[in-house]
């Protein structure tokens, strides 16, 4: 696993300002937009910005302005299903990307986690509704003895 | 607007839940970038330099392992940055990012004492789970800004 730690990578002048930010842009379960639209609206957009179409959404990169700005747009798409966050490293980075190193990248498994309840995130913001949860409680003692006692009395 | 923390700090859906009301959420990946971005860190894969565990020794002591300092010294300057937070409880093992577990006890211990107002959700399993850990975000996040607006 070596190459995972010794990797060099050659970055540009972009990669060195600190005002060009990354965000990544989900798209929950049931949404009514493809991967391919997103990344079709970005480039309508016309802003100087670097636009990667990823499994899970896209990738933007750009300065912080042109960014907030093409998300501001891009959320309109269908706001309740369009999920972003920010992203330490640039598209492509050779640091993380998974094109030229080993293994699932990190951060992979927490999104993996997520995006199982991002369908329900995006029901919950679409029909917001109340709900009351039961408390699980452990079953009384006396009443799994009674329990105990009815099942062994049927087995005689 | 308000600095809310979030934890587990690179949260997806936490991040989100804030920024759509219009609040700061305060996200690991943000301090990475900076880190990433420092031209005086001579081999940039390796992120942590020997400074950081003495910057951690703000947040634990001398006698506290050099890795949970040197996680500190990254989610520290958050947590000192934080008006709110929002934590969550009762997660699965490995959930989150900090691959230490007590750095997160560390900081969830520094963030419920700050006396900055604190919401605890629980891990979520299912729909209906789902529904209370959004609505009890949003309806946190209304109260920020009523207190706000108070002050």
């Amino acid at each position: 696993m070596s190459q995972n730690l010794t990797m060099s990578p050659d970055l540009g002048t972009e990669d060195w300002d600190p005002d060009v930010i990354t965000r990544m842009i989900f798209i929950g379960p049931g949404a009514h937009v493809s991967e391919q639209e997103i990344v079709t609206a970005f480039h309508m957009l016309g802003l100087p910005l670097t636009i990667k179409n990823t499994c899970y959404g896209s990738m933007i990169s750009g300065k912080s302005e042109d960014v907030y700005k093409a998300i501001e747009e891009i959320r309109k798409l269908d706001p309740n299903h369009i999920f972003t966050k920010e992203r330490g490293f640039a598209p492509g980075d050779p640091r993380r990307c998974r094109g030229h190193r080993f293994g699932p990248r990190e951060g992979f498994h927490q999104m993996e986690k997520e995006y199982r309840i991002l369908g329900f995130v995006s029901n919950a913001l679409e029909n917001p509704k109340e709900v009351e949860i039961e408390e699980k409680k452990p079953v009384d003692v006396d009443e799994f003895k009674k329990i105990m006692n009815d099942c062994l009395d049927k087995e005689e | 607007m308000v600095k809310v923390a979030i934890y587990p700090p690179n949260s997806l859906i936490l991040a989100d839940l804030i920024e759509r009301k219009g609040h700061t959420p305060l996200v690991l990946q943000k301090q990475i970038r900076q880190k990433i971005k420092d031209p005086e860190i001579d081999s940039p894969p390796m992120n942590i330099t020997e400074e950081d565990p003495i910057k951690g020794l703000k947040y634990a002591a001398i006698e506290v392992p050099s890795g949970v300092r040197g996680r500190m010294a990254i989610i520290g300057p958050l947590i000192d940055e934080a008006e709110a937070a929002i934590v969550v409880d009762g997660a699965p093992y490995g959930f989150g990012c900090i691959g230490c577990a007590r750095t997160n006890e560390l900081s969830i211990f520094l963030l419920r004492n700050k006396d900055i107002p604190v919401l605890e959700v629980t891990y979520p399993t299912n729909q209906d789970e789902t529904y209370v850990m959004v609505n009890d975000i949003n309806n946190f996040i209304d109260s920020l800004e009523e207190t706000k607006e108070e002050e």
